[in-house]
């Protein structure tokens, strides 16, 4: 090779193999530095995506005709937690009605700006599962991550460590009401619960909702038609269909009301 | 390992998701094997054509897939015009060639990237129902149209000689570095430098390394992360403070100039690398302190072609003072049109030719205004704000999306909102005043700093280099904070 060309495609040929054998690892670090690497390897390693979709779509025919039994809706009083982003503000107050309705106590957690990564990265979740031992989990999440790219492989591991510290309890999420199409966290998490036998994934996009003045939000009435059809969808769908009948009060307060704000840890 | 192969092949070949650009992995992979077959090759200037043009093939089916049969197609055609018309006496025949090059070359453009939108706008005016057609737009058609156009122009004007072989005009029109986005190359630049075969010197080579690390500091690493915070803005019009929305349309400010001044410093850099020079495509637009100025340095390959191929063609400013407005303001308007098929294109380049025009009208009493520091910032300020404002309608998704950003801005602000936004998005912030900084030192910093990389020891560039690649890692996964609030 040209003298001139030599050094130079060394010093490219050299940060590439470096690059490379550093993808080896997840992160690595300097000091108390954590440095991230490229995922060369992963993506030379990694199940292709056209087979992924035919081992999705082969777990989503499982779970549509295993349970062919009609649901029994469990009628005895919950202990609701409900966790998730700031379209808590107005599904809580709904919710909390149809928990005075119903004979259950609900806790709310609404953290502002809040992600499944997040939440996956915390312990919160965990944390309020063993202060209020609840019987039943809510999350609304999703809403803040809509145009996240390459979401599937960013927010996997987050999604699954949330389902994780949700456990064996029954649950239900809510997906994010759309006002523009997403770049997958809709696919992500459903995929997810469908591999969990005790929680199902509402999918609010493609519904209509009339939105607050931020063109996202949905406005409270919407908001309360919004959970409302989450309880209405709930005996046929969930994995574990709980009492909601509908209450006459529009909303409610829920027991407790708990907020975080967007840079807490 | 079950997927190794499979996952290599997908690599190699072409996937509708994963255009072949500069800043991704796979380019540098496929570069690290091409450089040495070039190194080989260069002094067998035959060898060395017909292999670029097999790569830049290749790289433009990695891009576009069977599309490349296109450009193959494209430029076959336009080579034999170009010699069947240096062998026409007639005036007319000659005029006929260029015609049937430029109207054929119109008309796949036309019909790859407007054929919706003329339709779109055909059903809205006869109340028909619009479905559209299922096309996919070619990567790069719009700059490689443009080539083929000055290529067919340039021969039947005199001033370049038809290329000999086909292979030497493909070479031309699919050069790789430029294949995509530009810099919209000239054929009376570049051919002649087919021919000469230069080959790059260290220092060239290293000046082309250079231009590709602040390429990939410009688009992989700043715009990349601040458009994250930009779409959000974009996205929901009026799901943010006015404050907000404002730092959405600064940000897309610069993250336009970051994205697409950076993916032409790495393309430069490529072609310098291999011994080719192509045209600078900036030259620190925002420091322009008048419209005329900004495109002077601002994309300049399209509007010097523009200036080239449509404003002299159409009269100019020989035809008296109106036509010089008219022609500005029509050139503005077709470069809004090339920018994409859609009115908010064509109202950006009308608006530019608007504010074109008042630049010129105005000169005769701007020219008595003294020229200090004061007139000066206050001209830039002016600049920097009407190209901005523009800006929102170039990147909103809709007029109304446009008109609810630029509302919210003015009847939404809150200043106490500062404080949380900087401490919530610190790292957007830092970005920004990074590329802020950067864009105001004196421009023969930049020339200092190239020089001292192009004479610094290799392990000091290998540790650049490694610097920055880590840095764009390390923001890639990174995503900026979304709705910081939300209060009924």
């Amino acid at each position: 090779m040209r003298k001139n060309y030599l050094e130079f495609w060394l010093i490219l040929l050299v940060s590439f193999v470096l690059f490379f054998a550093l993808s080896a690892f997840d992160t690595f670090k300097i000091g108390n530095f954590e440095l991230k690497t490229s995922g060369m390897l992963d993506r030379l390693l990694r199940v292709p995506e056209n087979l992924k979709a035919v081992e999705d779509s082969a777990i989503a025919v499982q779970a549509d005709t295993v349970d062919v039994k009609p649901k029994v809706i469990d009628e005895t009083p919950q202990i609701i937690l409900f966790v998730g982003d700031s379209m808590l503000e107005g599904l809580s107050p709904r919710l909390a009605a149809y928990a005075a309705e119903n004979g259950h106590t609900l806790y709310s957690v609404i953290w502002y700006s809040s992600t499944s990564e997040v939440w996956g990265n915390s312990t919160k979740l965990a944390d309020y599962i063993t202060k209020y031992k609840p019987t039943y989990v809510f999350v609304s999440l999703g809403a803040n991550e809509l145009f996240v790219r390459d979401i599937a492989n960013k927010r996997d591991k987050y999604v699954k460590n949330i389902l994780s510290q949700i456990g064996d309890i029954p649950f239900v999420w809510i997906g994010p009401p759309n006002w523009k199409p997403d770049t997958g966290i809709n696919d992500l998490v459903a995929k997810n619960v469908l591999r969990c036998k005790n929680g199902s994934f509402f999918l609010s996009n493609g519904m209509q909702f009339d939105r607050a003045k931020d063109g996202a939000h949905p406005t409270r009435k919407s908001a309360r038609a919004w959970m409302d059809s989450v309880a209405r969808w709930m005996p046929e769908n969930a994995a574990h269909p709980i009492k909601m009948s509908k209450p006459e009060a529009q909303t409610a307060k829920p027991a407790r009301v708990f907020m975080h704000q967007p840079n807490e840890k | 390992m079950e997927y190794l192969w499979h996952n290599i092949c997908e690599l190699f070949t072409y996937q509708k998701d994963a255009p072949m650009i500069f800043s991704s992995g796979i380019f540098w992979v496929i570069f690290l094997m091409f450089l040495p077959v070039y190194a080989a090759l260069k002094d067998k200037r035959k060898q060395m054509i017909v292999f670029v043009v097999a790569f830049s093939l290749y790289f433009y089916y990695k891009s576009s897939g069977l599309f490349f049969l296109l450009l193959v197609g494209t430029s076959l055609l336009d080579w034999t015009l170009s010699r069947l018309l240096v062998k026409q006496k007639s005036e007319l025949r000659r005029r006929l060639c260029v015609v049937v090059s430029v109207v054929a070359s119109l008309s796949i453009l036309g019909y790859f990237k407007y054929a919706n939108f003329f339709l779109w706008n055909w059903n809205q005016m006869v109340g028909g129902n619009f479905q559209p057609l299922d096309i996919i737009l070619p990567v790069g058609i719009s700059f490689y149209t443009f080539q083929s156009i000055s290529y067919i122009v340039d021969v039947y004007k005199g001033r370049v000689q038809p290329t000999a072989t086909w292979l030497e005009y493909a070479f031309f029109l699919s050069f790789f570095p430029a294949l995509v986005a530009g810099p919209i190359v000239r054929a009376d630049y570049f051919i002649p430098q087919i021919k000469e075969n230069h080959k790059a010197t260290r220092d060239e080579v290293y000046l082309g390394f250079w231009l590709i690390i602040l390429g990939v500091i410009k688009k992989s690493l700043i715009a990349d992360y601040i458009s994250q915070y930009n779409d959000l803005i974009f996205s929901s019009p009026t799901g943010y403070t006015g404050f907000e929305s404002l730092m959405g349309v600064v940000g897309y400010t610069m993250q336009i100039y970051c994205d697409f001044s950076g993916y032409s410093d790495m393309a430069i850099g490529i072609a310098l690398i291999m011994g080719f020079k192509l045209s600078a495509n900036f030259d620190f637009p925002y420091k322009s302190t008048n419209v005329t100025e900004f495109w002077h340095r601002w994309h300049i390959s399209l509007s010097s072609w523009l200036r080239d191929y449509v404003y002299i063609p159409l009269g100019g400013n020989r035809k008296g003072t109106v036509r010089t407005y008219v022609n500005n303001f029509l050139t503005m308007l077709i470069g809004g049109l090339w920018h994409g098929a859609a009115w908010k294109f064509v109202f950006w380049g009308a608006m530019h030719g608007v504010g074109l025009a008042i630049h010129k009208a105005s000169k005769p009493w701007l020219s008595r205004i003294p020229d200090n520091w004061i007139v000066r910032a206050l001209s830039w300020m002016f600049t920097i704000t009407f190209v901005s404002f523009l800006w929102v309608f170039f990147r909103a998704d809709s007029w109304t999306d446009s008109w609810l950003i630029i509302k919210n801005i003015f009847t939404n602000f809150h200043v106490d909102y500062i404080p949380v936004f900087v401490e919530v998005r610190y790292v957007w912030c830092i970005m920004m005043a990074v590329i802020i900084t950067a864009h105001a030192v004196p421009s023969r910093w930049w020339n200092t700093l190239s020089c001292l990389f192009v004479r610094s020891h290799w392990a000091v560039k290998f540790i650049v280099f490694i610097v920055v690649v880590q840095f764009v890692i390390q923001f890639m996964s990174e995503d900026v904070s979304p709705f910081i609030y939300f209060q009924f």
